[in-house]
């Protein structure tokens, strides 16, 4: 493959811009259907991108970034199909797979990044602690473009490494395996810590009850498969109206306190 | 609880109606909710800089704002396109300056169930929809594929925003002035429902962390009465007989007792989650698809 610096630049450049808005921005431009044809007018091929954007996109319903779970990534997916298939003239669907194993890269910078970025936390904590909204939006910024950042390097590499790539990509998959196993595993428990500092400040010692009552009304919904996916709508109504006995209850207690009204019960 | 988390503002004074300039500016600030998205409190940090503008005017005292700042970083998941309906109800909260508890309860209370709605709505109906309609007009070379997608996936999404912001807005200035009679027994309703939402999403979020350990234990004649299949014991299959989600809630009293009664700061438990996760890895004893370091007797099964 011939390589040309300024296709490379501007590649580099739109795999910024595709990695951050795959989570914050419009949400939309990375989808392949759009990312696809802009990466074909850089590398002067629109009707290739039009066709690899549209088969993605395809491949991809059914396949969206929910709750959390991460499919193999669609913006180093559509960039290095885009790549292999102008550059290295693979047909559509060959592209499309030989891109696989970036995308699983794609999914380990995001499961680096996302753990990570917990480190971001305290500094925020402590901007907030000084009222300094600047120190937020620097965090911010950080993250945007330690994010982008590696997406470009991986789009660098597929297009500089071409097709053979793959190769090497592969066995370093295979041998970092245990090391992303263990590392989404982490990954998966950080909310936990979350939850923490969020009992840390809700509980009381009158709620315990409550909180197991929360769990278990989650399980039961989240196991029946026809409710699963509304499972926290569903809990939450049960828990409205929780509340408002809760509401009831405790402003009776408070009447009666201040010896107002008999409820006559 | 600590002497430093402040429960009230300070001045109690509401604040006059946040101008539409600055509302527009939080809807537009809204879109970088994920922009720096963790697994430890996800959305946090996006949140809290969308909200700023609206913070900043409510809150003149700058201990309010520092307090105000400091409660809104907590741990936040919800539908990034529908997150302006939390937001205007927080903002309407903040402006009555309301029990700072209450917030946080009702916060998380609104914003989990939303994430639900909101993919179901969008990733789930309308974008499957609009790739209908477009992919095959780009597959057959046809730029206006891509560009009516964009349209219509961007257009119901800055529509959703905007709307929901304002719609919110009014909706919590009115919810919030009926509340203030009852202020007291509000606030303690608000926690048993934020209570009771962490604790489902204790089992909805958390489900993800379980075991994978899985012990071939001989064969047995399988369903047909002819061939022999291996068998294997699932050890996550016996703590589901305990209790389902037991690791996910322990691991979060863990997190609790650490933070409140042993003063571990947060950085220090995702220290320790590191180590337990990547430890795991290695001997391959939490579930998901990968190859353990050490070659283990068992498999490992996602």
């Amino acid at each position: 493959m011939d390589i040309n610096i300024i296709e490379l630049v501007l590649l580099a450049v739109v795999t910024f811009i595709f990695a951050i808005d795959q989570f914050s921005l419009t949400e939309i431009i990375y989808r392949p259907i759009i990312a696809c044809p802009i990466m074909g007018i850089i590398l002067g091929d629109v009707q290739t991108g039009l066709v690899v954007g549209g088969t993605y996109e395809l491949m991809m319903i059914g396949n969206m970034p929910v709750g959390g779970a991460q499919p193999p990534n669609a913006v180093l997916g559509s960039v290095v199909a885009m790549v292999f298939a102008v550059k290295a003239q693979l047909d559509v669907n060959a592209a499309l797979g030989a891109c696989m194993i970036f995308a699983t890269f794609g999914q380990y910078i995001v499961t680096l990044m996302f753990s990570a970025a917990s480190g971001l936390m305290s500094m925020c904590d402590k901007a907030a602690a000084e009222g300094n909204p600047k120190g937020i939006t620097k965090a911010l910024n950080i993250h945007m473009l330690c994010l982008g950042g590696l997406f470009a390097v991986i789009a660098i590499i597929a297009y500089v490494g071409g097709t053979a790539m793959s190769e090497p990509l592969n066995s370093l998959a295979e041998k970092a395996s245990w090391f992303m196993g263990g590392l989404s595993a982490a990954g998966g428990m950080m909310r936990f810590v979350g939850f923490g500092i969020l009992l840390k400040i809700m509980m009381s010692n009158d709620l315990w009850g409550w909180l197991l009552a929360g769990f278990v009304f989650a399980l039961i919904i989240g196991n029946i498969d026809p409710l699963a996916k509304a499972t926290l709508i569903l809990v939450a109504f049960v828990g409205i109206c929780f509340a408002l006995l809760d509401f009831k209850l405790t402003t009776m207690e408070n009447n009666a306190q201040q010896g107002g009204v008999s409820d006559g019960i | 609880m600590e002497s430093n988390v402040m429960t009230t503002y300070k001045d109690t004074t509401p604040a006059p109606r946040v101008e539409k300039k600055i509302l527009n500016k939080m809807v537009w600030r809204s879109m970088q909710l994920q922009a720096c998205f963790n697994y430890e409190r996800m959305q946090s940090a996006g949140w809290l800089w969308a909200m700023l503008p609206g913070l900043q005017a409510v809150h003149k005292n700058k201990d309010d704002l520092a307090a105000s700042m400091t409660h809104n970083m907590d741990f936040l998941n919800t539908h990034p396109f529908a997150v302006t309906f939390v937001m205007g109800i927080v903002l309407s909260m903040e402006q009555m300056k309301t029990d700072i508890q209450t917030i946080r309860s009702v916060r998380i209370s609104v914003a989990a169930p939303l994430g639900g709605i909101g993919d179901a709505l969008f990733w789930y109906t309308l974008i499957p929809i609009t790739a209908g309609l477009t992919a095959n007009m780009a597959i057959e070379g046809s730029i206006i594929g891509p560009i009516l997608y964009f349209i219509i996936a961007f257009g119901v999404e800055m529509a959703l925003r905007y709307g929901l912001m304002y719609w919110s807005y009014n909706l919590g200035m009115k919810a919030v002035q009926m509340m203030t009679a009852n202020a007291k027994a509000f606030t303690h309703a608000a926690s048993v429902l934020g209570v009771f939402v962490v604790g489902a999403l204790i089992s909805n979020y958390g489900a993800g962390t379980k075991l994978g350990i899985s012990i071939p234990n001989g064969q047995t004649v399988g369903e047909d009465g002819e061939t022999m299949v291996d068998v294997f014991i699932n050890i996550q299959d016996y703590l589901n007989m305990i209790l389902p989600c037991l690791i996910p809630l322990l691991f979060t009293l863990m997190c609790y007792f650490l933070i409140s009664k042993k003063g571990w700061t947060p950085v220090k438990c995702i220290g320790l989650f590191l180590v337990i996760g990547i430890v795991g890895g290695i001997f391959g004893i939490w579930a998901g698809s990968y190859t353990p370091l050490v070659p283990v007797p068992w498999n490992v099964v996602a």
